[in-house]
């Protein structure tokens, strides 16, 4: 890729790494003790991830639990900082500016909470505010956002007696409210009924058909089948495959599942 | 940084914990416990006095007198004991309150008697007022003895008292009554008032830091684009607020309730010793909580921030009730007074200046070190906080 591409492109992240410093190597699983990551007294948790992904397109981000998904969805989010690598944003390198990266990006995290003690319209209104919008602005956006998502009914009640999928809605909503350029969505359909799961992927469709990207991770392969332009796999910290749906579709025609084994080097066989 | 303030300031309004904690506990449900413990404590004080004691007496034939007294007295029932009984035993069975045993030297005159030694038998482990009684019956009879050897001895009044009292050391205070007050309470009331903005402060500031990593609200509130230190003064000023708001609820209630409470001499006492320390004394112990609240909340905000959970943030704070016990201790030792190097010294400094604006003896000029000193500590341990909200390992624990 060349440095006139990744200038054009909406995102574009290139050989971004990060390791945590492990306190207590007793505590650590055997597991984790296995993986080959863990080197000294360091946890490579992301050694080489690369992807980009241009304006009004959908990238769907695989791997297996413990892959380091998150940790590049948070580096990402600028909620940790890489130690190396570079993340441009319409151009720029927001690892140098994170505050800039913050107002473009709208991110939701896998763990996603709300404020209980606040209504779903004031906890949206408290993070529009923080992005610096006016009130009359975020009145406008927030009835917008309630018309898309369904919000009305529960939308001045308290967070803590909100469903799972009503959290989720709000905290959709929460994420997008101040109109960002792309947006990140880790895990956003984890734990969610039929309904929600169907009202998130199609407020994801609803954004790309604005125009704006959209990079989530998932485990549901037919969420990535409705909806992905591209896809990446990550495997212990490393990016196994990135390409196009199409790329991914044609490495086992037969099922998508296959598909995504192949990228991990296994055999259907070898997990069954 | 307002932002944060207010929208935190709502969420700990709409909490009843909180507002219980901080406001109900202070003002209705403390009071009713020190109002309920006086009442019982008062009630079994009047059982214990007009209950009927049981007694038996051992040579009652030698004092006929205190036989006699006891007998017509109210509220004492004799019980025969027999010969050569074990007092412990017969107490402990409960078949007497008391024994009374009069020695074979008891006379009505001193002089030729020579002090008489009466032993009384009793479980003294338990609320009674058997001593207090008895004494109220024996003194009217020694006194009487007492005149009847000086009359014998002709003493004249003042030889009488002399010989009672042959020397008295009489202590004339200098000090003013305030002075003398504010001394023995004003070490008290620091340690009274670091407690409870400490206490007022814990609550909000687990669900600050703690409360937002547990529920996952920290992240989503990391990434929006506010300046870290901007969020961490906003939490800080919350859990400050908290402290403050907390310390004036539980004095005013305090304030409130004694003279409620204090009828009559009391109240006097109270409303002159209140009405001699004057407005500006009482603006500057609140100006030197500011800071102190300040560390607190700074120390606060860093525990909180550090711990992953609720539980293990009360973990980390409820040790500080303890080391807050230090400083004040430290006050209150002989010898140390709001002078050169103690003047510097956080928390014992303003402890020390709380109890002389009280007495009345503040020298003002040390409200520099004690400003001083507080103020570099609070904002050391504030830039501390800032750092530590940037730290990955602290957040993402």
């Amino acid at each position: 890729m060349n440095h006139k591409d990744k200038i054009e492109r909406m995102i574009s992240i290139s050989d971004l790494a990060k390791k945590f410093k492990v306190e207590n190597p007793k505590k650590l699983s055997d597991q984790e003790k296995r993986d080959p990551r863990l080197k000294g007294k360091f946890f490579h948790s992301v050694k080489d991830v690369s992807f980009y992904c241009e304006k009004g397109q959908v990238l769907g981000l695989l791997g297996p639990n413990g892959a380091g998904k998150t940790t590049t969805l948070r580096m990402l989010s600028t909620a940790l900082k890489p130690d190396t690598g570079e993340i441009l944003l319409e151009g720029v390198n927001v690892v140098k500016d994170p505050l800039l990266a913050r107002k473009k990006i709208g991110y939701l995290s896998g763990a996603t909470g709300l404020y209980g003690k606040l209504t779903g319209r004031e906890n949206i209104t408290y993070f529009a505010q923080l992005h610096g919008m006016r009130p009359h602005a975020i009145k406008q956006k927030i009835d917008q956002l309630a018309n898309t998502l369904d919000l009305h009914s529960f939308l001045d009640r308290r967070c803590a007696n909100y469903s799972t999928g009503m959290k989720q809605r709000i905290a959709i909503a929460r994420t997008v409210v101040h109109d960002p350029k792309v947006v990140i969505l880790d895990e956003p359909t984890t734990g969610l009924d039929i309904m929600a799961t169907q009202t998130v992927l199609n407020f994801i469709r609803g954004l790309k058909n604005n125009g704006v990207p959209v990079i989530f991770s998932t485990h549901h392969l037919a969420e990535v089948d409705e909806l992905c332009d591209r896809v990446t796999v990550i495997n212990q910290g490393v990016t196994e495959f990135d390409d196009s749906i199409s790329a991914f579709r044609a490495l086992a025609p037969q099922s998508m599942h296959q598909a995504f084994l192949h990228t991990l080097r296994q055999d259907v066989q070898l997990c069954g | 940084m307002w932002l944060v303030f207010l929208k935190e300031v709502k969420e700990l309004v709409r909490d009843k914990k909180t507002l219980f904690f901080m406001i109900a506990l202070p003002m209705i449900v403390f009071p009713l416990i020190i109002g309920g413990v006086a009442w019982f404590s008062g009630k079994a004080l009047q059982e214990a006095q007009t209950k009927t004691l049981t007694y038996s007496i051992v040579g009652a034939e030698f004092a006929p007198e205190i036989n006699q007294q006891l007998n017509d007295e109210n509220g004492f029932k004799l019980i025969s004991i027999p010969d050569e009984t074990d007092f412990k035993e017969w107490i402990n069975s409960g078949r007497a309150d008391f024994v009374i045993v009069i020695p074979d030297n008891y006379g009505v005159n001193p002089l030729q008697s020579g002090q008489i030694n009466i032993q009384v038998y009793l479980n003294d482990a338990n609320l009674n007022m058997v001593e207090s009684r008895l004494n109220s019956i024996v003194k009217d009879i020694a006194s009487r003895n007492q005149q009847l050897a000086f009359n014998q001895l002709a003493l004249s009044e003042s030889q009488q008292v002399a010989l009672i009292e042959p020397i008295v050391l009489e202590k004339v205070d200098i000090a003013d009554k305030r002075e003398s007050i504010g001394h023995k309470i004003g070490g008290f009331i620091p340690y009274f008032i670091f407690i409870l903005c400490l206490q007022g402060a814990m609550i909000p500031a687990t669900d600050l830091g703690a409360g937002e990593k547990e529920r996952g609200t920290l992240e989503t509130l990391l990434i929006s684009p506010i300046e870290r230190h901007k969020l961490v003064l906003g939490k800080f000023l919350t859990i400050g607020f908290a402290g403050v708001v907390s310390a004036l609820v539980t004095v005013a209630s305090m304030a409130i309730w004694g003279i409620l409470l204090s009828r009559g001499m009391a109240i006097e006492l109270v409303a002159e010793f209140m009405g001699s320390i004057s407005i500006i004394d009482f603006i500057l112990m609140f100006l030197m909580l500011v800071p102190v609240v300040a560390i607190f909340a700074a120390v606060l905000l860093s525990l909180s921030i550090y711990a992953r959970t609720f539980k293990e943030a009360q973990g980390y704070m409820t040790p500080l009730v303890m080391i807050v016990i230090v400083p004040v201790v430290l006050s209150m030792l002989p010898g140390v007074e709001l002078k050169g190097g103690w003047a510097w010294v956080p928390l014992t400094n303003v402890a020390l200046a709380i109890r002389e604006l009280i007495k009345g003896t503040m020298d003002y000029m040390q409200l520099i070190a004690i400003f001083g000193s507080t103020a570099i500590i609070a904002g050391l341990l504030l830039t501390f906080c800032v750092y530590w909200f940037n730290k990955e390992k602290v957040l993402f624990r």
